[in-house]
This record gives C-alpha cells, sequence and structure tokens, in this order.
C-alpha cells in the first residue's frame, strides 16, 4: 500500500473528535466501494488536515472520483468516515462545497443566475459578483451557460462550489478543458482559499497543477493508495533522477552509439561529474536510455551537462538539442502506476538501456 | 425563511430553465390545444348516439384538462430528474442545504404555475370551439385546486418513473406507458357504462378517477365533490412523499 507515509489512526486524531482546527477534515478508514464485480475503492485510508490542499491523482479508473463521491456522501461506502467531524450525510451542508467531475446545470441560465440560483441555497452565501470575479467570469456573466466556451462553463462551475465559502472545498477536476490563463486563474484562487484556512480537496490529471497547489498528494491506483505524502516527498523516493534528454539529428541512435556515450562518461572527470541513479554512487553510474528521437542520460547535476556534452563528442554523436529536467510528480505518477513510456517497448533500435559496469 | 427561500431559488431557477426552452413551452401548451380541436370540434357524435364522446360536450371538460393535469408532470419531472442525474446535478445539490423535499417541491410548484395556465387556456377553447357550458357556482373556486392538487399528485408520480427509468428516454417511455391508460380509463373520455363490471375496480383505484368526478361535478354536473377533493388530497400526499423519497441523492 503506502512506501512513504500512510496515514494511519497513531498519524491521524481518532474520527470522532476530527471538528475543530488543528483536526483532520476528513478521515477515512477501509473505505470501500464495489459496482458489481468491479471494486472502485478497496480498502483506502485517507486523512486531510484542516486548512491542507491534499491532492489526489491516478489513472482513469483509479478510483478517484468514487472516493470524492464517498466523502461528499453521494455513494454509499464501506468503511469509517468523518468530513468536519460527521459522517458524510450528516455533515453541515453550509461548510462543504463540491464541484463534481461530470457537472451540468441548467444550461438555459446565465453564468450569474447560476452563482446566484446556488448562492440561493444558502443562507448567507458570498456576492455572487466577488465569485465571478474570483473565477474571472466577470465580464462574460450575461451569457447563457450552453453558450459559453468549455473553459467558461468550467470556471462557472467552480464559482458554484465556492459561492457559500466552505471550510472544506472537493474540486473533482476543476481546470479540465480550461486554457492556460484560465487555469492560471482557477490556482491563484485555490492558493488564496488556501491561504484564508480553506481545506481543498483536489484531484487532477495535470501533475503540474497538483505539485504546485498540494502540500500532499495520495496516488491511487486500482482503488488502492500507492502512496500518499508532500510533493516533493514522493518525487525524491519515488521520482528517479535528473535528466538530460539529448535530441539527435532525425536518426534514432544505435547500440554503438550508446555504448561509445557510455565509455567517454565512465572515463576521467566525466564520470565525477555525473552522478549514477543512486546520487553520488560510483559503483552504478549513469543510465543512458534510447528514446524515440535520440538519448536519455539519467542522473546528470546541472554541472555534469558539459561533461555530457563532452563525452557525447567523443564518442562521435551529433545532436540537435539538450533538454535538462529534474524529477516531477508526472515522473512518480508515472513510475507507480505503471505506465512509464519505454522506448523498448516500441523494440528501438538501440535496444536496452546500457547501464556502466552493470549490464556489459 | 430559510425553506422558504431554498424552495423558491430551486423553483425560480427550474422556471426560468423552462421558459427558455421554447419547444418545450410550445408544447406543453400546443398538445392539449390539437386534442380540444381534435375531439371536440371535429370528432362527430354517431347519429344513434352510441359511442365515444357521446356526452354532452360540458362532460369532457375534466377529460381535456386531465391531459395536462396528468402528462406535464409526468413527463416533465421525470425528465428534469433524468436531467439532473444525467448532469451530475443530484451530486451537487446533496452537498447544498438543499432536501430532496424541497426540490420536489420546488418543481411541483412550477408544474401548478404552468399547468394552471394551461389549464385556462384549454377551458376558454373548450368553451370556444365546442358546446360546452360552464356551471358558474361558487364551487368554481374549487377546481384550481383539484388543478393543484392533481398536479402534485402526478409530479409525485412523476418523480418515482424519474428515479426508476435509466434515461430520459426511459422517463418518456414509462411516463406515455403509464399516463395513457389512466387518462382513458378514470371516467375523463370514457364513462364508466362503456367499460366492463370486472374493470370497475381499477377505474375506483385511478387517482385520475377522483378529479375527473370532482371537476365534473364543478363544472358540468353540479354536485359533492369534496369527498373526491379528500381522496385526491390524501392520495397527493401520499405519492408526493414517495416521490420526495425517490429523488435520486446518491449515484
Amino acid at each position: 500500500m503506502n512506501e512513504t507515509a500512510a496515514p494511519s489512526a497513531s498519524t491521524s486524531a481518532s474520527a470522532d473528535d476530527a471538528t475543530g482546527e488543528g483536526t483532520p477534515s476528513v478521515v477515512g478508514e477501509g473505505i470501500r466501494r464495489s459496482y458489481g464485480d468491479v471494486v472502485a475503492l478497496d480498502g483506502v485510508d485517507v486523512s486531510v488536515e484542516a486548512g491542507e490542499v491534499f491532492g489526489l491523482i491516478g489513472p482513469n479508473g483509479a478510483g478517484k472520483t468514487t472516493l470524492v463521491r464517498a466523502l461528499t456522501g453521494t455513494t454509499d461506502a464501506e468503511g469509517t468516515i468523518r468530513v468536519l467531524g460527521s459522517p458524510p450525510d450528516a455533515v453541515d451542508s453550509r461548510r462543504i462545497g463540491l464541484l463534481p467531475q461530470s457537472f451540468g446545470p441548467p444550461e438555459r441560465l446565465t453564468a450569474r443566475e447560476l452563482v446566484d440560483y446556488y448562492g440561493g441555497l444558502y443562507d448567507d452565501a458570498r456576492d455572487p459578483e466577488a465569485v465571478l470575479n474570483d473565477v474571472g467570469m466577470g465580464d462574460d456573466a450575461d451569457a447563457w451557460y450552453e453558450t459559453l466556451s468549455g473553459g467558461q462553463k468550467r470556471r462557472t462551475c467552480v464559482a458554484t462550489a465556492i459561492v457559500n465559502d466552505p471550510d472544506l472545498l472537493f474540486l473533482d477536476e476543476p481546470t479540465t478543458g480550461i486554457d492556460p490563463a484560465g487555469r492560471r486563474s482557477i490556482h491563484r484562487l485555490i492558493e488564496r482559499l488556501a491561504a484564508g484556512g480553506t481545506t481543498v480537496f483536489l484531484t487532477s490529471h495535470a501533475m503540474d497543477e497538483v505539485e504546485r497547489l498540494a502540500d500532499r498528494v495520495a496516488l491511487l491506483r486500482d482503488g488502492e493508495v500507492v502512496a500518499v505524502g508532500a510533493p516533493a516527498d514522493l518525487i525524491a523516493e519515488h521520482g528517479g533522477d535528473p535528466r538530460l534528454e539529448v535530441a539527435m539529428d532525425g536518426s534514432n541512435p544505435v547500440a554503438a552509439d550508446l555504448e561509445a556515450v557510455r565509455t567517454a562518461l565512465h572515463t576521467g572527470e566525466t564520470a565525477a561529474a555525473v552522478d549514477g541513479p543512486a546520487a553520488g554512487s560510483d559503483a552504478d553510474g549513469p543510465t543512458i536510455e534510447a528514446t524515440t528521437d535520440g538519448l536519455r542520460v539519467l542522473g546528470v547535476r546541472p554541472e555534469g551537462i558539459g561533461a555530457v556534452v563532452d563525452a557525447l563528442a567523443a564518442a562521435g554523436v551529433e545532436f540537435e538539442s539538450l533538454t535538462w529536467a529534474e524529477p516531477s510528480l508526472e515522473d512518480v505518477y508515472l513510475r507507480l502506476t505503471g505506465e512509464e513510456f519505454s522506448p523498448r517497448a516500441g523494440g528501438d533500435a538501440a535496444g536496452d538501456a546500457v547501464r556502466r559496469g552493470g549490464d556489459r | 425563511m430559510s425553506r422558504l427561500s431554498r424552495v423558491l431559488t430551486e423553483a425560480t431557477a427550474a422556471a426560468r430553465s423552462f421558459l427558455r426552452r421554447r419547444t418545450a413551452v410550445f408544447f406543453t401548451f400546443f398538445f392539449p390545444v390539437i386534442l380540444v380541436v381534435i375531439f371536440g370540434a371535429l370528432v362527430r357524435t354517431q347519429p344513434t348516439g352510441g359511442g365515444l364522446f357521446a356526452e354532452p360536450a360540458g362532460y369532457y371538460i375534466p377529460g381535456y384538462l386531465a391531459v395536462v393535469v396528468l402528462f406535464t408532470p409526468l413527463s416533465r419531472v421525470g425528465s428534469e430528474i433524468a436531467r439532473h442525474r444525467d448532469g451530475g446535478r443530484f451530486e451537487k445539490l446533496a452537498t447544498t442545504p438543499l432536501s430532496r423535499a424541497e426540490w420536489l417541491l420546488a418543481h411541483t410548484l412550477v408544474n401548478v404555475a404552468i399547468i394552471g395556465a394551461a389549464s385556462l387556456l384549454i377551458l376558454g377553447l373548450v368553451l370556444a370551439v365546442t358546446d360546452a357550458a360552464l356551471v358558474v357556482s361558487p364551487a368554481l373556486v374549487a377546481l384550481p385546486v383539484f388543478i393543484a392538487v392533481a398536479v402534485a399528485l402526478f409530479c409525485g408520480l412523476g418523480a418515482v418513473l424519474g428515479a426508476l427509468a435509466d434515461s430520459q428516454d426511459g422517463v418518456i417511455a414509462a411516463s406515455n406507458t403509464v399516463a395513457l391508460p389512466l387518462l382513458f380509463l378514470s371516467e375523463t373520455f370514457v364513462p364508466p357504462a362503456l367499460l366492463p363490471d370486472w374493470f370497475l375496480p381499477a377505474v375506483a383505484a385511478s387517482p385520475l378517477t377522483y378529479f375527473a368526478r370532482g371537476t365534473r361535478a364543478i363544472v358540468h354536473e353540479p354536485g359533492v365533490w369534496t369527498d373526491d377533493l379528500a381522496v385526491l388530497v390524501v392520495l397527493a400526499a401520499g405519492v408526493l412523499a414517495l416521490g420526495a423519497y425517490a429523488v435520486p441523492r446518491t449515484d
């Protein structure tokens, strides 16, 4: 199950006293939900602290939306769940907000009327104009929902989720279909809400979004939490090494190229500048992989890029560009979900990755 | 205050949403008009005096009213539930203070208003294009009450159908299947004398029968209508409660 920091009864406050500040806003233990023979959630434990932005990631069908539904009481699930100290179906609804993943409000109401409508279901909702401005819809608020663009629709839906100024906000893929500028405005909104003390439970397929916004992230796969922790911790543990992508001149590398670069990297000062997968490990040097358009050298520190360039030159390998990247949450996701891209799957000409000193 | 405010908010949104669907508005009123024109003005009674539509024109006023009182709430509430379910709206509403009973009450109010207007139109049309004469008496004030209570009853039934059917197509098919037999076998267009004796208990079991009997006792053949209204009120309360319970909350 969790390899990093699984929440447990000993690290979370008990479900019954999770009502005030400093105690979890959401506690779920052993959450199970099946649809016929399909197990959507298989004993999920989750704990979200008050004021935290908690990200939930996972492949399609992993159970993310089912978990949101279980926590909001819109599906019946087994296990123990406490939301703001109460069972999901007994939570004070004035304190929570929800943006469902598939949400289609009445189409022939304007954005303003929709926010007004959902706000009207609460005694003391926020000013609709302020909410519309928060999501960047102030100028388009008088258009019928059905005439809005996909991004405007989603932003309007986000507005309906925050109109009651909730203490706990569930956002199920809030930026789906939104352009970069719109996404950024939603990100800023979430950051403002979090700064104001709102607990945010965020599901998303946009790893950069979750990495930027979430204090902690849980990765769900096949209905089970396989990792949970701060993005930086997850990346450190599961993200792998920094990498240098070498784009070659329209040709795939051959095994000889890989071998020549590997040999060049192994010699002299070059080796000292380039770490292996386990940083600093001289015994298990950098991994060189073939990609669809060149090479990938793993474990390269920024100061080692020059050494790689030298090694490429020494090996007679011509290239068009170099791109260096640190590991990200996306790498964690790909690695832990088993969806990591592998050039080997395509029967690349260069064959398997070559590891210095290991695969000879 | 709070509950009333929520119901009015939901009703306002539902009414706006409906009134902006021009096709839906047009056919909601056009459908009963077609029936009145066909059966009230075009279809002629057999010379021998037997068969369908052999009663005086005023006898059929409850039948024409029943068309909108029955069909419109069944299909509208049922379809609205299917639309809400497809759009994840119930999932959203489940996390707001609006209860299922309040939701149904709001949509019932909208239907009462719409069907009240359609009933006025029908009544005017029937009087204009047929030989029907309206009995004017103090009891006439009870006619809107009959309409409102019957609409509420069929809104509740529409909610049940909407919850049971898994799509808008399913709702329409189910509501037609329920409504058509009820419409013609509830002392509306077919007098009980034309039905076999063994079927009469089924007629008595139809809530629409009490609507037809009561409204006929008001507008056509003056008589006691309070008993029919009492039965209708009890049935409406029960079916509305069932409908409120049936409105989906979870997936």
